[in-house]
């Protein structure tokens, strides 16, 4: 069941999923006033099948915007003339379903792009592995294509544990049939506790499922990424506490439901 | 009520100065033997008028010298007899006013008036029973030596009744001066006694022997040890009341401001906060609001330090990031064309890492080198001219530098290698922000009030308002996107703050006239450094 799961994420199924849905003529803008990174961040992209524009500034990509809205959107958040939550508030203004990925490299930012609930979809610290960030462009594209059609749940791949149920086909989750909003990393990290209630897992192990592709993440990450999930479920129930801290260890999700 | 360490000293040093009118207890033995002396004085003074009246008449009369006596006692305060040759008392003062006498003489020769307590005044009495008295007398007893010995007078004055024979009387009676003290036993008070010959013709006609005791001055000392021992008392209150308010606003206020000073470190030694000046306007408040200032500068400091470590973190993120990306796709991809690309990208971002490393090494170790470098009349002119030249090589013609400088030749002190850094950084960014065909203008001036000004200003872009407090920020870039801002990493304006600022110059930037920025440089010309025109330029 687990070796099928990690199948369903790894990007050569979502690869295989999504040649069979579209070809891959979607828009992608990146964002950024670091040259190198939108050179080869764009590359990548290309090489992936995607159209890629790319920006210096925000206000440069938000004039482009305006003319053409892209299909999913690469954002540096200390970006010169308008900076990258701006650009983000905008496009949401837009488009609710646009898929918004943020790069950064100060994880305090982080906090406050997600404190503000601007909507991101994911983030990625620099330095990303490219290869980590080409794979969650498919992601969202997926779940994005996914929930604008939702005539194809019959396909979902439903995991139930207690009140909460994932779909590991559209990277969404319920709460007690409430849809939660989450990122793609928090998705992963959920899937990851969720598939083995009561079991710990460890912080090494939840890095190598929400970053199947990077091997430098921090175990801090981890934990500021658990600790903004605990915080989403909260949103929804303040008595949460399907997240269990195993001091020393690492996390797990609680077997049951105290309700 | 403890006393803190401060406060134990304040009561000692009080105590101290309280101990001073103790020392007045001995002080008083010294009074004592100079209100005996004067007593005696007296004494003899009256004997002397007395023996003055008696003289010259032959064998004395009993009554003849009473109405003597008697027109003189009015104005006799000591107890005066008159012996014959034969030591026989021929009138007394205290038989003639027994009362007044009493008090005066002290010794009487009759059992009756020679028993002083009983004819003691009553107010006498309770001071020495007074509790504060005895105290005090008996400190001052430990340090008094013993009371000087008496002569070895015989108990009893007088011979027989009627008849004095002390050894005042007997030398009196043979022509000369004599004195005597005598002790009552039982008490301190001594009865002074002197005898002067009486004259007549040419032998002895008698004596006058004038006695007093010494009660009267002894009860005057009583009445101010008596006073001493009050004030003691008080100032012993006083010294306590004074050391423990003294310690209250001096030690009080200490031990807050170290439990203050202890609570703002926490575990790890990091700063928490800064002490708060105390409202007071004494030396422990300007002491306050020196610690208070010095904690707002390590903070400052800390703060700055915690925050540099991030901007450090953050600007070699991007490098990093850009690195890591064309590695990983370096690694996958295997047209030659794209992979020399890739390695390009490495190349350039691994010399912009080089040189963001350099250049933070090189802001970390400006205070240092500033402190440490020898400095020398670097004169202006020269150096500007020299840096001017070698920028025009560089650009090549792309962009112009305009250079004025001032008749006089101004200089500042400096090591010139820093003051090279500075206008090398300037005219750097000013190229960096010129489009192609642009001039760059560099102007040195004196300013009136005697500071030599150095203007770079260019036609680019220029600094946006909202910009410029942040421009001489560590990091802070405001550079568009170009090939020449890889090369940039935004330290470049605070290299040039901070050696300025090290030389007690001061940097400004400012909109220019058109578009373009102005930046200028005040640095404290060197008064050796002012040639006139025609001097030589140093190294220009």
């Amino acid at each position: 069941m687990a070796e099928l799961w990690r199948a369903v994420v790894s990007d050569r199924a979502a690869c295989l999923i999504f040649h069979r849905m579209q070809s891959r003529t979607e828009l992608v803008a990146v964002v950024d006033d670091e040259k190198n990174i939108r050179e080869t961040v764009a590359f990548a992209l290309k090489r992936e099948g995607y159209r890629v524009n790319t920006y210096a500034d925000g206000a440069e990509a938000w004039a482009a915007f305006k003319r053409e809205l892209p299909d999913l959107a690469v954002l540096d958040i200390l970006l010169p003339r308008m900076d990258g939550r701006e650009l983000c508030r905008r496009l949401r203004a837009k488009s609710e379903a646009l898929p918004i990925v943020f790069l950064t490299s100060r994880d305090e930012e982080l906090d406050r792009v997600l404190g503000l609930e601007l909507g991101a979809d994911d983030y990625l610290c620099k330095p990303f592995s490219m290869r980590e960030l080409v794979a969650r462009v498919k992601v969202l594209f997926r779940r994005a294509a996914l929930a604008a059609d939702p005539s194809r749940r019959e396909e979902s791949k439903m995991l139930r544990a207690g009140a909460l149920e994932i779909d590991g086909l559209r990277y969404t989750a319920r709460w007690r049939g409430e849809p939660l909003a989450l990122t793609v990393t928090e998705f992963l990290l959920l899937q990851a506790l969720a598939r083995h209630p009561g079991h710990v897992k460890t912080r090494q192990q939840l890095m190598e499922e929400a970053y199947p592709h990077d091997a430098y993440v921090s175990e801090r990450t981890i934990d500021s990424h658990v600790k903004r999930l605990r915080r989403k479920f909260e949103t929804r129930d303040r008595a949460f506490a399907g997240i269990d801290t195993v001091h020393g260890l690492g996390y797990r999700w609680t077997e049951d439901d105290p309700r | 009520m403890r006393l803190s360490r401060i406060g134990r000293r304040l009561l000692v040093f009080n105590l101290l100065l309280v101990f001073l009118p103790v020392a007045g207890f001995l002080y008083l033995d010294i009074y004592e033997k100079q209100l005996l002396e004067a007593q005696e004085r007296s004494m003899v003074q009256q004997g002397r008028v007395l023996s003055a009246a008696l003289s010259g008449r032959g064998v004395l009369e009993g009554g003849e010298v009473e109405q003597v006596l008697r027109r003189l006692n009015r104005r006799l305060d000591a107890r005066l007899r008159v012996v014959d040759t034969e030591g026989l008392v021929l009138a007394d003062t205290s038989r003639l006013r027994p009362k007044e006498y009493d008090r005066a003489g002290g010794a009487g020769p009759s059992p009756a008036t020679a028993g002083q307590a009983a004819a003691s005044p009553a107010s006498a009495a309770p001071a020495r029973r007074n509790l504060l008295y005895r105290a005090g007398a008996f400190l001052a007893d430990l340090t008094r030596r013993a009371p000087p010995p008496s002569e070895p007078a015989p108990s009893a004055e007088e011979a027989a009744a009627g008849k004095l024979d002390g050894k005042e009387v007997r030398a009196a009676l043979s022509g000369r001066y004599g004195r005597a003290t005598r002790v009552s036993p039982g008490q301190r008070s001594v009865t002074l006694s002197s005898a002067i010959p009486i004259e007549s013709g040419g032998g002895i006609a008698g004596a006058v022997v004038v006695s007093q005791s010494s009660y009267r001055i002894l009860q005057d000392l009583y009445a101010v040890r008596l006073r001493i021992a009050e004030i003691f008392a008080v100032s012993v209150l006083a010294a306590l009341l004074l050391s423990v308010f003294l310690a209250a606003t001096i030690s009080r206020p200490l031990a807050a401001l170290r439990e203050e000073s202890a609570a703002i470190l926490d575990r790890r030694g990091r700063l928490r906060g800064t002490i708060r000046g105390l409202a007071r306007k004494d030396e422990i408040g300007d002491l306050a609001r020196a610690l208070e200032e010095l904690t707002r500068r390590l903070e400052d400091r800390q703060r700055g330090a915690e925050t540099f470590a991030s901007d450090v973190a953050h600007e070699l993120k991007n490098p990093l990031a850009s690195i890591r990306s064309a590695a990983e796709l370096l690694h996958d991809v295997r047209e030659p064309e794209e992979r020399r690309r890739f390695v390009g990208i490495i190349q350039e971002e691994v010399a912009r890492m080089e040189r963001q490393v350099s250049q933070l090494a090189e802001i970390t170790r400006i205070d240092a080198r500033l402190e440490n470098e020898e400095q020398v009349a670097v004169p202006l002119n020269g150096l500007l001219a020299q840096i001017a030249e070698r920028f025009r090589m560089r650009e090549s013609g792309r962009v112009g530098f305009d250079l004025r400088m001032p008749e006089e030749i101004l200089a500042v002190r400096a090591a010139p290698e820093r003051l090279t850094q500075v206008f090398e950084n300037l005219l750097d960014n000013a190229a960096g922000f010129s489009p192609d065909g642009a001039q760059v203008r560099v102007a040195l001036e004196r300013s009136p009030d005697g500071a030599a000004v150095v203007r770079v200003e260019d036609e680019g872009p220029g600094i946006p308002a909202e910009n410029l407090p942040r421009i001489f920020d560590r990091f802070f870039s405001n550079r568009p996107e170009g090939k020449a801002a890889r090369l940039h990493p935004g330290l470049g304006l605070a290299i040039v703050k901070a050696i300025v600022e090290g030389y007690g110059g001061s940097v400004g930037a400012a909109g220019g006239r058109n578009r373009g920025a102005i930046f200028e440089v005040r640095l404290p010309a060197s008064r050796t450094g002012v040639f006139p025109a025609g001097a030589p330029t140093g190294p220009g």
